[in-house]
């Protein structure tokens, strides 16, 4: 066989392999002509109704249901032809755009039917609802926040996706479209008279405007968060910044706890009195590390719900009690209808409610807790006089230990353990006879 | 191995011909490869074996000279000739004992009034003791037999002149380290307590909680928040990582200390328990667990290592300290 036979043989081979496989692509089932879509319609009759909607997905208009549906046999359910998680990247590969600064976690987890309608809906993008509604179903408390307060701001109300891609976002966090200040000064001037009298001439064009205002809406004017920092409301910046002419407006006057002091100092003073303080309180960023400065959303000015706030240090702590929320789930599932005795977790903390316990500044007791006697501290919400008759208090040693006193961090484990009623042990006997050696077995 | 062994014992002459010429000649054509990939594969594991350390219990301290108990003590130290002092933290005082040949002495009582909650205890080789006091954040220094002898404060330090140390360390010359959280710094100063340098702490962290000095004069930072540790060699003005995150080893590391060979001992609190590196960070295991029985530990907080080989732990939840060797 000469080359060039060879090589057109070749070509030819590769040419109807190319031919077949488009051919196969396309009519891959070998439908008789004209028995796409129509022929799943003779059966799947309620279709016809729900294709009348306005905005039908492409695939479903063409009658392609087999880029989706396998006629035959599927691994997945509704005889889907891939992973539902999947599926539609096949075809809408770059909605997400590549290393994005913050993406939306239904579409990362590829739950695009949170949003869209598959087949047809009535509204633009097969959207299960209209607008805003639809974001609110899964953020009702922003909804519900929108809808109440005092002062709304226009763009919110007319549509989320003004500000945020409902995707992914290539440039900022919270699915911005766009970096924070170029987003608000795409519609506020900066350099109007009003802005800059608004803003006691301090040059805040590139400044973080969220760090007073609640681009959402609040009850405050110039939707200021709900809690704003008296300088803030007096608009005596000077208080804590440089003059605005200064070639460091923003610099602040002292550094950390020392610039709240001037204000504070009684709170301070108390902190410092002391004999265990939280340290971040006294490090560089000082009293920021937990506060805003300006304004926020929640009580004393906190920078998240406290269960966050604190996690950011103590993730170990944290993390402990997301793995046994999801263990006390786990086992409640699977007990089913019989009542499952003693708790995995402590209530306050499940809660947030850190504060509980602890005091977050500074406290003469270890662990910064509010009160020196555990007993007395548990004591504020159990009634543990109700719950055991051991012996507790200052009088009762324990038996692994003369410096130990009996208490119930003897045998509880206040942020959980694992093990129910928070003990360290499997069972109470477990844990019993660590000190009540004769019964052990 | 022994599944392909029987395969190979029932094949007949021919395949076992066959299966040599594929599977055995070329073994020893490629033998010099295979025998380097093989050193490559075990090297690490022989070193991680001749890196073990392993900590043994010896004994705990839970009692002064008089019989009073130790109560939430935060700050250990020792030094080469076997003194031992004890920051007895519940009770705002310091105790000094001396250890010979495994025996406890004496236990005597340091209270003074410029002390109070002291958290971290060093000792020089003068026998001069460093406690930082948790209450008002200043070191205060004394003499080997419990004097006070004054403060440290810096003498000379640049602008900012305002340091809070949230831990202290002295290195073999004397010279004394302090963690400056306020100003973000570690300050160098010489025995005498006058400045000498400083290093500022790199761009991101999440708190430091305690810093070593190896016997490279490498200065170490533990970062309790990220489980992370840096480094800033001798002579260097900054720092980097020494480890990624520790995390998975350990849930939050406050104190750090090395041994005479550089080891490094990271005491992880909430954890109850010691993660030990080797001096390039590389993690060697972790030694110990949360209890209350002796030789387990319930909330430690500072770690001293003498050049023995002994260790003591202030093991603050438990209101003892307790005494190991290490065992290479």
């Amino acid at each position: 066989m000469s080359l060039r036979f060879k090589w057109f043989f070749l070509s030819v081979l590769i040419i109807s392999l190319l031919v077949f496989s488009l051919a196969y692509a396309q009519n891959k089932f070998k439908l008789k002509p004209d028995a796409k879509g129509k022929l799943c319609l003779s059966c799947h009759d309620n279709f016809k109704e729900k294709l009348k909607n306005p905005f039908v997905h492409t695939p479903v208009k063409t009658g392609e249901c087999s880029e989706c549906h396998n006629p035959h046999t599927a691994s997945h359910g509704k005889l889907l032809d891939e992973d539902p998680n999947k599926i539609c990247n096949k075809c809408h590969e770059g909605i997400v755009p590549k290393n994005p600064k913050s993406s939306h976690k239904v579409v990362m987890e590829g739950n695009c039917i949170k949003c869209h309608d598959p087949h047809a809906s009535n509204n633009k993008f097969v959207l299960l609802k209209a607008g805003n509604e639809l974001c609110f179903t899964c953020h009702k408390a922003i909804g519900d926040t929108i809808t109440k307060v005092k002062f709304k701001h226009n763009p919110v109300e007319k549509g989320c996706l003004n500000c945020h891609d409902p995707h992914a976002s290539a440039k900022s966090d919270n699915l911005l479209k766009n970096d924070q200040v170029s987003l608000c000064v795409s519609c506020h001037r900066t350099d109007g008279s009003n802005f800059v009298k608004q803003h006691v001439n301090y040059p805040v064009a590139k400044a973080r405007c969220t760090s007073c205002h609640d681009p959402h809406g609040s009850n405050k004017g110039g939707i200021l968060f709900d809690n704003v920092h008296a300088p803030v409301a007096s608009r005596q910046c000077g208080q804590c910044h440089e003059a605005p002419t200064s070639p460091t407006p923003f610099k602040a006057k002292r550094p950390g706890f020392e610039l709240c002091r001037g204000c504070h100092s009684n709170m301070m003073n108390e902190t410092f009195t002391k004999n265990r303080i939280h340290w971040p309180l006294v490090d560089k960023v000082g009293c920021l590390n937990c506060h805003q400065p300006h304004a926020s959303p929640r009580k004393n000015l906190l920078m998240g719900e406290m269960k966050s706030l604190c996690g950011k240090c103590h993730q170990d702590t944290m993390g402990l009690q997301t793995r046994l929320a999801e263990k006390e789930r786990q086992e409640k599932a699977a007990a089913k209808d019989n009542v499952m005795k003693g708790a995995l977790t402590h209530n306050p903390i499940q809660e947030g409610n850190c504060e509980a316990c602890h005091i977050s500044h500074a406290s003469d007791s270890v662990f910064l807790l509010k009160q020196p006697s555990m007993i007395e501290l548990c004591g504020t919400c159990h009634d543990w006089l109700k719950h055991t008759s051991h012996p507790m208090g200052e009088k009762v040693a324990d038996s692994r230990n003369k410096n130990l006193r009996i208490d119930c961090l003897s045998c509880h484990r206040s942020h959980g353990t694992g093990y129910r009623y928070l003990i360290p042990f499997p069972t109470v006997t477990d844990l019993c006879v660590q000190c009540h050696k004769q019964y052990k077995r | 191995m022994q599944k392909s062994f029987k395969k190979v014992e029932s094949w007949n002459i021919g395949r076992l011909e066959c299966w040599a010429h594929h599977s055995i000649i070329p073994l020893f054509r490629y033998s010099s490869l295979i025998l380097l990939a093989m050193t490559v594969l075990l090297l690490p594991v022989k070193s991680f074996s001749a890196e073990t350390v392993k900590l043994k219990f010896l004994q705990s301290v839970y009692f002064d000279d008089r019989g009073g108990g130790i109560k939430q003590p935060e700050g250990v130290a020792c030094n080469d000739k076997s003194v031992l002092v004890i920051g007895d933290t519940g009770n705002d005082r310091l105790l000094r004992y001396t250890l010979e040949e495994k025996n406890l002495k004496a236990g005597s009582e340091i209270k003074i009034p410029q002390l109070s909650n002291p958290i971290r205890v060093q000792i020089n080789s003068k026998g001069e003791i460093f406690a930082l006091d948790g209450k008002r954040r200043r070191v205060v220094r004394l003499t080997p037999e419990g004097a006070f002898k004054g403060y440290v404060d810096a003498e000379g330090v640049p602008a900012p002149s305002v340091f809070i140390p949230r831990s202290v360390k002295i290195d073999a010359n004397n010279n004394i380290y302090l963690l400056d959280i306020f100003s973000a710094r570690v300050l160098i100063l010489n025995p005498e307590g006058k400045y000498q340098k400083q290093i500022p702490f790199p761009q991101e962290y999440g708190f430091f909680s305690d810093l070593a000095v190896d016997p490279k004069g490498s200065v170490l930072l533990v970062d309790c928040v990220k489980a992370m540790v840096f480094s800033a060699a001798k002579g260097s003005n900054s720092f980097a990582p020494l480890t990624r995150s520790l995390r998975e080893y350990l849930d939050f590391p406050t104190n750090i200390s090395t041994d005479s060979r550089g080891i490094i001992y990271l005491v992880d609190e909430n954890g109850g328990g010691i993660v030990i590196l080797g001096q390039d960070g590389s993690y060697l295991g972790r030694q110990l667990s949360a209890g209350w029985n002796e030789g387990l530990l319930n909330f430690p907080s500072q770690m001293s290592i003498n050049e023995k080989g002994e260790v003591f732990i202030a093991d603050r939840g438990n209101s003892r300290i307790q005494i190991f060797s290490l065992m290479k």
